[in-house]
């Protein structure tokens, strides 16, 4: 083949056409619409006078209660995903320097068990657990260790219990992919060099696990700042955050605009969050991506 | 530890260098303390698993620990409601509608975006991808407020293409990660040696995509399957998934049913994940 013959796309460059379809109707048009809601006094099919208007976001700007869920959100994505982080490197680091098959294929089943096992259930594992009644306290209880149960749900961390829960598999799927690609053999020159296996890892491993790191950790944070389900229950109605507020809008006061409003401001947040990883991953990896 | 010393020279003379610094020992703990860590972390992630069954098992109508005995009322009692049943198989309609449809255009696209030479390639694949990076709420809120301004009510249909959207990245990235490590020469050859462009694809690039394909159609079935927060905006009364079905029940009642309903829709999962693989990598061995 000639190389100007490369250049130009081919007919396989048709087979993009449905895929494009899909999210030209179901993504561009219903986000774009999502915007210009958020700027209306209301929906242009049903009220026949509608302007446009800066009110819902002035809604947001000018009630401290609104600041205090988008920081709230905020808050509870970064935590989870600092835990998450904490918590899924060492096992992302076994996953991927383990020899045995079988044992990987074991911790690769763990660690795909709990995200076959549902949003909605592992929450509600959670809530058995964290509960009054639930088993942690029953058996501290039951120890003598404590008289009165301990509040653990209805928490803010309670919810970041659950939440690391649910989005550390991610975190770990994200890491072994990375960190199985670097080159054991470095680390092996480092100790033979006379580092110690600790300081072998930090100078060499974690470094060059930073791209995982940094794509896990954004993954993770997208994730748990969309969360629906796991701050509605264990936080029992009592801590407010971004998509929890939205539903609202929806379901209890049919406030669409403000809805859209939200919308755009948790959209802002991880289009920045995105940028910025890029930015990240520029500055960490320097030369050509990896891949 | 010491045999890997054994048979490499310059490991040997480090080691004697710096005898004091690295001994065994501290190795060994620091080794022990590795294996701790990851199966303390394991645990965290299996109890709850655990918890669930031993709930869906435990006859008391509240959540009790220790359990006091082992009953089947739950399960009894998850089959029996209509509701969940109902939800049951909507949910299975909608993830196997949203499996195939995301697999057929998620593969396609990334069949285009390896081998059709388009421009912007690398935009596009960010673009396809990008539903993973957006909250799914917000994928759920949008289509939504087009679904209210469009006046289409809320098909099915509609909530199938929210599935669709959000778990086609699943299958745009196990696809194109397998067609960038194939051999291009492969299909070169086969057309030199006379085969047809279409004849080409369905004889060398398919069965060589295939692993891949097959890993994102399971990754869409089970998010599909598992989807919240797109189907919690796009879900009619009456016209229930699962997951939704039992975030309603779960605000009101703890009772085991939660429990069977959860291990019912794990073992599911598993069965749907097992049987995929048997079925399609059995097809290929009668294929070729």
């Amino acid at each position: 083949m000639s190389s100007a013959a490369a250049q130009r796309p081919n007919g396989l460059a048709l087979f993009i056409l449905p895929g494009a379809l899909l999210f030209a109707l179901f993504f561009f048009l219903p986000i774009g619409l999502m915007a210009l809601m958020s700027i209306l006094t209301g929906n242009p099919v049903v009220a026949p006078k509608v302007a446009f208007t800066t009110r819902h976001y002035a809604r947001m700007i000018g009630d401290p209660f609104y600041l205090e869920v988008i920081w709230t959100t905020i808050r509870i994505g970064l935590v989870t995903t600092l835990v998450a982080l904490a918590i899924g490197y060492p096992l992302a680091h076994w996953m991927a320097r383990i020899k045995s098959r079988a044992g990987h294929a074991l911790l690769l089943m763990a660690v795909l068990a709990p995200m076959l096992t549902g949003i909605v259930v592992r929450t509600f594992a959670w809530m058995t657990l964290l509960s009054d009644r639930g088993v942690i306290n029953q058996t501290l209880i039951s120890l003598g260790l404590i008289s009165q149960p301990l509040k653990l749900m209805y928490t803010e961390t309670g919810i970041v219990v659950g939440l690391v829960h649910i989005y550390v598999p991610f975190m770990v799927l994200t890491l072994t992919g990375v960190i199985g690609r670097i080159d054991e053999r470095l680390e092996q020159a480092a100790e033979n060099l006379g580092a110690s296996p600790l300081r072998a890892f930090l100078e060499v491993t974690l470094p060059l696990s930073l791209p995982g790191i940094l794509a896990g950790s954004l993954l993770v944070f997208a994730l748990a700042i969309s969360a629906y389900v796991t701050p509605i229950l264990l936080g029992g109605f009592q801590i407010m955050t971004l998509p929890i507020l939205i539903y609202q809008q929806i379901s209890a006061n049919f406030n669409v605009g403000f809805a859209a409003a939200l919308g755009i401001v948790l959209l802002m947040i991880s289009l920045l969050l995105v940028v910025a990883y890029n930015r990240a991953l520029g500055l960490v990896s320097g030369q050509h991506d990896l891949q | 530890m010491q045999t890997t010393a054994s048979h490499s020279p310059l490991h040997a003379t480090v080691r004697q260098a710096a005898p004091a610094r690295t001994s065994g020992r501290v190795r060994h703990y620091g080794r022990y303390l590795y294996l701790a860590i990851n199966i303390a972390i394991l645990v965290f992630l299996l109890a709850p698993i655990a918890v669930v069954v031993v709930f869906a098992l435990n006859p008391t109508p509240f959540i009790q620990f220790p359990p006091v005995g082992v009953s089947l009322r739950w399960f009894e009692k998850f089959f029996a409601s209509r509701d969940f049943m109902q939800a049951l198989w909507f949910s299975l309609e909608v993830a196997v509608l949203t499996t195939v449809s995301a697999t057929l255009l998620g593969a396609s696209a990334a069949l285009a975006l390896a081998r059709g030479n388009l421009p912007g390639t690398r935009l596009i694949v960010a673009t396809m991808l990008s539903p993973l990076m957006l909250p799914a709420i917000l994928t759920g809120l949008a289509l939504f407020q087009t679904y209210v301004l469009l006046d289409v009510g809320r098909p099915t249909w509609g909530l199938v293409a929210g599935h669709t959207l959000v778990t086609l990245p699943y299958v745009v990235r196990t696809t194109l990660a397998v067609l960038h490590n194939f051999d291009t020469r492969l299909e070169e050859a086969a057309q030199n040696l006379g085969a047809s462009p279409l004849r080409t694809f369905f004889e060398v690039t398919l069965p060589l995509i295939k692993p891949g394909v097959l890993a994102g159609a399971i990754f869409a079935f089970i998010v599909s399957f598992d989807q919240f927060p797109v189907s919690l905006f796009l879900v009619s009364p009456g016209n229930e998934t699962l997951p939704v079905t039992l975030f309603n029940y779960l605000k009101f009642d703890l009772d085991g049913t939660i429990g069977a309903a959860s291990v019912v829709s794990i073992v599911l999962a598993f069965v749907v994940v097992i049987g995929l693989d048997r079925t399609v990598g059995l097809r290929s061995y009668v294929k070729l």
